[in-house]
């Protein structure tokens, strides 16, 4: 079922508040403009099923059994081996009873730490980031 | 062509290496902490639909918020927002910066959180 608003991109306005989508309208349930200037914008006076299309940056799916694959791109996929040492290696670290071991454990988890944040937070992105070409044009001044 | 991809087997068997004693299950919850945190960098993008409820102005977007079709919605950050016109096409409505410069009638908020009684 289509709305009763001809121009969205003129009547609709939205923005989020914590937890929350919000969607105004300065449009009555029929489509036409309101006529108080004042509570101009308001919620939307209509019902429309699927009337709104988000697109968002979700989480990926968790993993439940041996045989799923990571919903990540593969590029990433080795990096959560280094998030599971990483984490297996400083639980080592605290149960050591042998002092060497534990600073040995701990170093290996610092490593493995440092190529997920490397993989995850410095190249990530850029990892699976499906533009190609320049990113930034740098003209230069011939003055 | 195939896409090189690993499973969570392999996963384990790739800890299992250096870890052999370590338990499948802690193993997996580990890759599931991996992939929550994995998606606070955009690694992600879904699109959804979500039906509008005549004078609501709140839609919530909690990490058990559900879509029309009643799928979770798992929403990080929205990055575009369309708006069903009157053909029945989506068309991109602009968000809106500043907040508080608008005219809004806002007694009509049905999905705010309520202070607990006690």
């Amino acid at each position: 079922m289509a709305s009763n608003i001809q121009y969205p991109e003129n009547s609709c306005v939205w923005f989020i508040e914590g937890d929350n989508f919000v969607l105004l309208t300065n449009v009555n349930s029929s489509g036409n403009l309101n006529t108080t200037e004042r509570k101009n914008w308001k919620a939307i006076q209509e019902a429309v099923t699927d009337g709104i299309l988000i697109k968002y940056y979700s989480e990926p799916e968790a993993v439940s059994s041996i045989n799923d694959v990571p919903d990540i791109d593969n590029s990433l996929h080795l990096a959560l081996v280094d998030y599971v040492k990483k984490c297996l290696y400083m639980d080592k670290a605290g149960t050591a009873l042998d002092p060497n071991q534990s600073m040995v454990s701990s170093n290996a988890s610092m490593m493995h730490r440092q190529k997920w944040d490397e993989a995850v937070k410095r190249f990530g992105m850029k990892k699976r980031d499906k533009v190609g070409g320049a990113r930034v044009m740098n003209v230069p001044d011939f003055r | 062509m195939s896409v090189r991809t690993i499973t969570v087997k392999e996963i384990i068997s790739r800890v299992r290496q250096v870890f052999p004693d370590a338990p499948e299950k802690y193993i997996m919850s580990l890759i599931n902490d991996a992939l929550v945190e994995l998606g606070m960098y955009n690694s992600k993008v879904s699109t959804a639909k979500l039906s509008t409820t005549a004078n609501q102005m709140y839609y919530s977007l909690k990490d058990a918020a559900k879509d029309s079709s009643n799928n979770i919605l798992e929403v990080n950050k929205v990055f575009k927002v369309y708006f069903m016109d009157d053909n029945g096409d989506y068309m991109q409505i602009p968000r809106l910066v500043d907040t508080n410069v608008i005219l809004t009638d806002a007694t009509s908020e049905s999905n705010l959180n309520i202070p607990d009684s006690n």
